[in-house]
């Protein structure tokens, strides 16, 4: 999928100043590819700034954010490499799931045949013909996913992904992101279920008030579902104080 | 750039909001001309400049119709936070609005062909309800029909063009209708040298309808159309601009 030697997502000295808030400041890390990374941090710390960074949609006050190893913007068909879920209800309320997904897949040149195929995998195609309106949070968190897939892209950035999905749609997600890296592909999940991130991902990156404050690699940790917890606890608190 | 047009096209007939348009606007359409048939006096609907004005409303309202089209194909977006998906497919930001002008413009030629038609027929079938000749020659009607279409389909892209620079879907939606329906008309009924040259009556020019109160003389139609297109890339640029400098969170 992805050459072997180059990082699939580099910070580099993100930085990013609204107003009186620095809600980026300064942070590095790099991602290998075929590895799942949490992205770890109190409210507010600057997850969801520095995602949308790396996505193009903020632009950074200082510094560089690349994925596959160009700018967003560069990237000649950026869904078709890099997927991602930002917020649980990106839809247009008066339109069906198949119609929005549609409405993607002719942008980023993806066929009709994949758009059911993604509902399918998302199990949402007993009412993709519904308008959106009618779904729960976590069916809207499943079609954001079958949207962030469309392009069978080789990176996946999650926002609070499972936020919403019922036990079933958790264990399927694990599973699904598991085969996802196992198959070369690279995973960056922001979330807070720090027990959920400990069963799911090989390393996480942790960030507080903007600024990088740990990578750590799971495998470091003994009993990690545990360990985890009182490390970032311990790792928060020592940032704040 | 045309898969993308495609998918701006199916956007805009699979929300509801777009679908409600032509019914409001067939509504007013309707109720406007049946105004003007019944108020004004019969020696007065009998002269050519009146009926270029009852007729013409059709041009205003397809136009004000068209330029909403556009508005909300991006403001809509906005709201609803679908920009994003959208930015992430084609983060070329100029691009969409590219792709969203087109299909607004497509959209709102429909738009302004409906309503001028609908107010030729239901101002012609008024007329004769009064016992008044139509003194509109075939060449007028065309220009009406064509005119109407055209400047609605520009009137689209400045829409789009407002509604990005704008992006608050009530802010860009109430300044058009005010911008159109409040300034406009009385702008022209008072400094009509100066208010012909504004894009509303450059669609009126272009379709050859008379849209001041004294029944004032607008442009030439190949001016207002030159205007129309000029106001309309304007538009465009500034809002590919604007939306390309600013933050999506
Ligand atoms: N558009 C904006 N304008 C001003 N400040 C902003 C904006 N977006 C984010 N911020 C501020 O930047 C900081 C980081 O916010 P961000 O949303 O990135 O945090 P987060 O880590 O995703 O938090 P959470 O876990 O609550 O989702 C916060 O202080 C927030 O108030
Ligand atoms: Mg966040």
């Amino acid at each position: 999928m992805t050459d072997q030697s180059h990082p699939v997502v580099s910070a580099r000295g993100l930085t990013k100043r609204y107003r009186d808030v620095l809600a980026a400041d300064g942070v590095e890390f790099e991602l290998e590819p075929g590895t799942i990374t949490g992205f770890l941090g109190p409210n507010g710390a600057g997850k969801t700034t520095i995602l949308r960074m790396l996505l193009g949609l903020v632009q950074p006050t200082v510094g560089e954010a690349l994925v596959v190893g160009h700018r967003y913007l560069e990237l000649e068909q950026p869904a078709r490499r890099v997927g991602a879920v930002l917020e649980s209800d990106d839809f247009d309320p008066g339109r069906s799931a198949r119609n929005h997904l549609r409405a993607l897949a002719l942008a980023i040149g993806a066929s009709r045949g994949r758009v059911q195929e993604m509902l399918e995998l998302v199990e949402l195609e007993a009412s993709a013909n519904r308008l959106v309106r009618t779904y729960s949070l976590g069916m809207r968190q499943r079609l954001g996913l079958a949207a962030a897939l469309l392009g069978e892209p080789e990176l996946l950035l999650l926002d609070e992904p499972a936020n919403g999905l019922d036990p079933a749609g958790v264990h399927w997600l694990r599973g699904f992101l598991r085969r996802f890296a196992d198959q070369g592909g690279t995973v960056l999940i922001a979330s807070h279920v720090l027990a959920e991130i400990a069963q799911t991902v090989d390393q996480v990156v942790i960030i507080d008030g903007g600024r990088l404050i740990a990578t750590v690699r799971l495998d470091e940790l003994a009993d990690s579902p545990h360990s985890l917890e009182g490390l970032y606890l311990e790792l928060t608190a020592k940032a704040s104080a | 750039m045309k898969a993308l047009f495609r998918a701006e096209l199916l956007k805009q007939r699979t929300t509801r909001t777009m679908l409600q348009l032509p019914l409001w606007m067939v509504g007013l359409v309707v109720l406007v001309v049946l105004l003007h048939v019944v108020g004004f006096s019969v020696h007065d609907l009998g002269s050519r400049d009146y009926q270029l004005k009852v007729f013409g409303w059709g041009t205003g309202v397809g136009s004000l119709f068209a330029a909403l089209l556009g508005a909300l194909s991006i403001t809509g977006e906005i709201r609803h936070g679908t920009i994003r998906p959208t930015f992430l497919a084609t983060p070329r930001r100029e691009r969409v609005i590219a792709a969203k002008v087109a299909a607004s413009a497509f959209g709102g030629l429909a738009l302004g062909l409906l309503a001028e038609a609908l107010a030729a027929a239901v101002s012609s079938a008024g007329l004769a309800v009064r016992g008044v000749h139509v003194a509109l020659s075939g060449g007028d009607f065309v220009q009406l029909l064509a005119g109407g279409a055209v400047g609605a389909a520009l009137w689209a892209a400045i829409g789009t063009g407002i509604g990005a620079v704008v992006r608050n879907q009530v802010g860009a939606v109430v300044g058009l209708c005010v911008w159109l329906l409040v300034i406009e008309t009385s702008l022209i009924g008072s400094v009509s040298s100066v208010a012909k040259f504004a894009p509303g009556a450059s669609a009126g020019a272009l379709a050859g309808a008379i849209q001041a109160q004294g029944a004032t003389n607008l442009l030439a139609p190949a001016l207002g159309a030159l205007l129309l297109v000029v106001y309309a890339s304007l538009a465009t640029a500034a809002g590919s601009i604007a939306i390309t400098r600013r933050d999506v969170t």
